[in-house]
């Protein structure tokens, strides 16, 4: 237990000090030298509008529930995780399924423990062997979504279901979106 | 191919260029134009054959037992083989089954045939004995004379074995009729590898997962399958009866599509690391994976040839899934399908020479039909949503999987789509692999 809390903090230390250090290294990037910014322009507006601040991506009020007393399908019920949804042919992340996404995250630091199963699926559409490939395509592409928030890798895993697992099955749209997802499935907590 | 066939093909062809010379509101497409429709196809050369029924005297059980399930099997297998054509029961002499006078030959020769099929059945206990005498008509000699034994519950089989015979005999290539069409039977979310014979009948279950079982093929006696069984998707092979179901670990992800070699010591499988599939093979003992394709396109669908030497499998390298030859190394790869937009589920035929697959441009799914060397395609269905095709051993025949109606059933035609036939009902049956 000791070595791993001084493993831990000297890596927080190490973070600390390589971040800015890291972040320091990318502004150094050669690629702007002062004489090659563009000129400021004084011209013809009387005034410059200033945009408003860059919004940070949304995320639900995310309280700690005690999901120690629930058991695994009580907790998947409950819905905390919410799936991401893809267009037609694309395992693209949509700016939608980034905010869904953003908040499992959310979710996700605040419970540590738990493991997830991404599944990939697709709609009727298509081959089934090209729609495994696809729906691989689909959870991966959410799962390093959420590693690049910052939730461990070891903590997700991913599955493909194509458009053998449909969610429904009636042949329109509304059905064919519902079925175009990453489907986060909690496995362990 | 027959004249009439290519003059309706030109005439196609001449029709569809006129057309798209007129101004129209919508723009031709651009490819899909070297794909001929076959519905209708030329005329056939079928031998005319005689077919009485089984003589075997006693009571009205036996006939019904045995006599009449192995003539009806024996003249629908003749009929369905698309070399004989069997001439009407109605006319049949009764008796002069001996053709050693003229006159016996005559009245069979008057019922529009040019052979006669004579079998006649022996029942002792629960066994049957048959003998076949196959006469040339014309020339009243005895062209072929064969005896078979088997169980009288099984009687089928045995009309199913002298009719692979016939086939041999008369056309030289083999006969399929005791061959094994693979399905996946889907039932309430749940799908399961099924086996029935070429013809549909005595459908049976070949694994009870209880989970998702799919993409079944065959090689050297061993089936090769995916199952979620263990959750993630595995490769599993077992007998052609079910038997020795093991487990293949690749060390990858996805394993899907798996196909065996003909001689069942390979399987190339569509394998994914890191979000990205590429076809792998591995021995169909277990071993280690070889990634074949290396691309960061999606490579999926492996089809071993026939001589095991080449496989064929989809890409969407191109932007759309196109389907594409390699070696068995993964070398040489060349694109092979360039008209619509969506070329996948490639199956060789047994000779090599063709591929059929499903092919789309707009609209739905239908199956293809493409001679290699030349890229001459034809399209062999029109409506509902096809695909998974696969060839019978003689490679004559193809079986597919088409949706209509809001279920999939499984169909087979000739390999130009004629004389099509349902196989399946009720329920979703897919995915067909005809056993070689």
């Amino acid at each position: 237990m000791n070595k791993r809390f001084s493993a831990i903090t000297i890596a927080a230390l190490l973070g600390l000090v390589i971040l800015p250090l890291a972040s320091a290294c990318k502004k150094k990037a050669p690629t702007t030298a002062p004489e090659a910014r563009p000129p400021v322009t004084a011209a013809k507006p009387a005034e410059t509008n200033v945009p408003p601040p860059p919004k940070p991506a949304p995320t639900t009020d995310v309280e700690a529930v005690d999901i120690t007393v629930m058991d695994i399908e009580t907790l998947n019920k409950k819905g905390y995780l919410n799936d991401a949804f893809f267009d037609f042919d694309q395992a693209d992340l949509r700016e939608d399924a980034r905010s869904v996404l953003a908040a499992d995250a959310q979710w996700l630091k605040k419970h540590g423990s738990v493991q997830v199963l991404i599944e990939g699926h697709c709609d009727e559409r298509g081959t089934a062997a090209y729609n495994l490939a696809l729906g691989d395509r689909r959870a991966n592409a959410a799962k390093e979504y959420l590693v690049s928030l910052g939730i461990d890798a070891s903590r997700l895993k991913t599955i493909s279901y194509g458009k053998e697992r449909p969610f429904c099955t009636e042949s329109n749209e509304t059905c064919w979106q519902k079925n175009r997802r990453a489907h986060l499935v909690i496995t362990a907590k | 191919m027959p004249r009439s066939l290519v003059a309706a093909a030109a005439a196609f062809a001449l029709a569809r260029l006129a057309f798209a010379q007129q101004p129209a509101p919508t723009p031709a497409p651009a490819s899909g134009d070297d794909i001929q429709i076959v519905i209708k196809g030329g005329p056939e050369r079928r031998l005319a054959v005689a077919v009485p029924a089984l003589f075997a005297p006693g009571n009205a059980a036996l006939q019904a037992k045995v006599v009449d399930p192995f003539t009806a099997t024996l003249r629908s297998d003749l009929e369905y083989a698309g070399a004989f054509s069997v001439t009407d029961p109605a006319h049949y002499p009764t008796g002069y089954r001996d053709l050693t006078t003229p006159d016996a030959a005559d009245r069979w020769l008057g019922t529009g045939a040019e052979v006669l099929v004579d079998t006649r059945g022996e029942v002792s206990g629960d066994r049957v004995a048959v003998e076949a005498r196959v006469w040339d008509l014309k020339s009243r000699k005895l062209i072929l004379g064969r005896k078979y034994s088997g169980g009288a519950s099984y009687v089928d089989r045995i009309a199913h074995t002298l009719a692979n015979d016939l086939v041999k005999y008369f056309t030289g290539k083999p006969g399929f009729f005791l061959s094994t069409i693979l399905y996946v039977n889907e039932q309430n979310g749940v799908k399961e590898i099924a086996a029935m014979d070429f013809d549909g009948r005595n459908p049976r279950s070949l694994t009870s997962h209880k989970s998702i079982a799919i993409s079944p093929s065959a090689g050297g006696g061993r089936v090769a399958y995916t199952s979620y069984v263990r959750l993630f998707p595995q490769i599993w092979t077992m007998g052609l009866d079910g038997g020795e179901k093991r487990e293949v670990a690749t060390g990858v992800e996805l394993n899907a599509s798996p196909s065996l070699s003909a001689d069942g010591s390979q399987i190339a499988f569509a394998g994914s690391a890191r979000g990205n599939t590429d076809i792998y093979t591995i021995p169909a003992g277990g071993g280690t994976a070889h990634r074949l394709t290396t691309s960061r396109a999606l490579e999926a669908s492996p089809a071993w040839s026939p001589t095991g030497r080449e496989i064929l499998y989809t890409s969407d390298l191109t932007g759309t899934p196109q389907l594409y030859v390699m070696d068995a190394e993964g070398a040489g790869s060349r694109r092979v399908t360039f008209a619509g937009n969506w070329n996948d589920e490639g199956a060789w035929s047994p000779d090599g020479s063709k591929i059929a697959f499903a092919c789309r441009n707009e609209g739905d799914f239908n199956i293809c039909v493409m001679d290699i060397a030349s890229g001459q395609t034809i399209q062999i269905t029109s409506d509902g949503s096809n695909g998974h095709p696969s060839w019978s051993p003689d490679g004559q025949k193809v079986v597919y999987s088409s949706r209509r109606n809001g279920s999939t059933q499984i169909y087979v035609s000739d390999a130009n789509g004629q004389n099509r036939r349902q196989l399946t009902q009720g329920g979703n049956h897919l995915q067909p692999f005809w056993v070689p």
